[in-house]
């Protein structure tokens, strides 16, 4: 059963295969690094998850335990022989201007590991929602500086078609505020953004569980970002599974069309006049 | 010793130059960057930057994030 659903996803993601900034990527789940109980979990659900893009933060070395948090290191302990190296994709998590996410961006591209940047621009503590003013202004500078640019976004679709304008390689709009788990709460938002966007639209942020995430791939959405459903899950690495199932399905329904709702039932079976009286 | 501040905390330091800073705290050939007052100073320029008294100094690293 397990091989089997192996060679089924290998052949589905190899004909379903796209782009962002001219990298061809076969998984449709990126997955973040925060707040996974342990390095072991965190690997186990990496694996599991499929990805083959990991996000990170950018932070002060703790110069009393330099080793401390150094995440990357933990990665190497996932085997993941004959498979492409993983794209990294800093943020800007921390940042509440557009310079202070151009800095962060700098810092992060100067790491020598990518010069991929998810921007994430919030001043306000309690909804985490990206300033859509700072966040323009910040791709539009490191679009100049020649980042490949992410921008986390609110579901406003002028504002996403704006980025795309700016020269964003994606747009990232948010189902719901970071770490709610709200899931998708304007699901019609997400579809304008998909049906007007040339970039992908990557949904991020708000996720809750599979359920979601399946949801955003049958809007339309290219590709969604997770993490803390994940990273908080009982079972990370078995959430992390059912998000790359859920992903996969989604995108397989959204590719095959639903059908249209309607109010009342349509049998089935048909054969109305062969019916046993 | 040259004063600097560093990561946001005063402290004083025998290293001459940035590769050196980074060796004292074990930090060599590590996926890190460096700020000099805001500035981010290149892997390349690590052997040749000088450190001044009073320089704002950053050392960041990647951590677990979304």
């Amino acid at each position: 059963m397990a091989q089997l659903n192996q060679a089924n996803n290998a052949s589905m993601q190899a004909e379903d295969s796209w782009q962002i900034g001219g990298i061809t990527l076969h998984s449709r789940l990126f997955l973040g690094t925060g707040r996974f109980p342990n390095p072991y979990v965190q690997n186990e659900a990496i694996r599991a998850s499929g990805t083959q893009v990991l996000t990170f933060a950018v932070r002060r070395i703790n110069l009393d335990d330099p080793d401390e948090d150094a995440i990357l290191q933990h990665l190497e302990g996932i085997d993941r022989e004959g498979e492409r190296p993983f794209i990294f994709l800093p943020n800007t998590s921390g940042a509440s201007t557009a310079e202070e996410a151009v800095r962060i961006a700098r810092l992060a591209r100067a790491s020598g590991l990518s010069d991929w940047i998810k921007i994430e621009i919030s001043s306000d503590p309690k909804t985490l929602l990206p300033d859509p003013v700072e966040t323009l202004k910040a791709t539009e500078m490191l679009v100049k500086e020649g980042f490949t640019v992410l921008p986390y976004a609110s579901d406003d679709p002028m504002l996403c078609r704006l980025l795309e304008e700016a020269g964003a390689a994606a747009v990232m709009p948010g189902g719901s505020p970071i770490g709610t788990g709200l899931g998708i709460l304007n699901p019609y938002n997400i579809e304008r953004i998909v049906e007007e966007s040339r970039v992908p639209v990557i949904v991020d942020a708000g996720l809750g569980s599979a359920k979601d995430a399946a949801e955003a791939m049958e809007l339309g959405a290219d590709a969604v970002l997770v993490n803390t459903p994940v990273a908080r899950a009982k079972d990370p690495a078995g959430m992390a599974l059912a998000m790359n199932l859920a992903v996969q399905a989604g995108r397989l329904s959204y590719r095959s069309g639903r059908i249209i709702k309607r109010k009342y039932a349509t049998a089935s079976s048909g054969y109305e006049e062969y019916k046993i009286r | 010793m040259t004063e600097i501040v560093l990561n946001g905390k005063k402290t004083t330091t025998d290293a001459k130059t940035v590769f050196e800073l980074i060796q004292a705290y074990g930090l060599e050939g590590k996926p890190i960057a460096v700020e000099i007052g805001g500035e981010v100073v290149n892997r390349e320029e690590w052997k040749e930057k000088q450190i001044q008294s009073g320089m704002t100094i950053e050392l960041v690293h990647f951590v677990g994030g979304g």
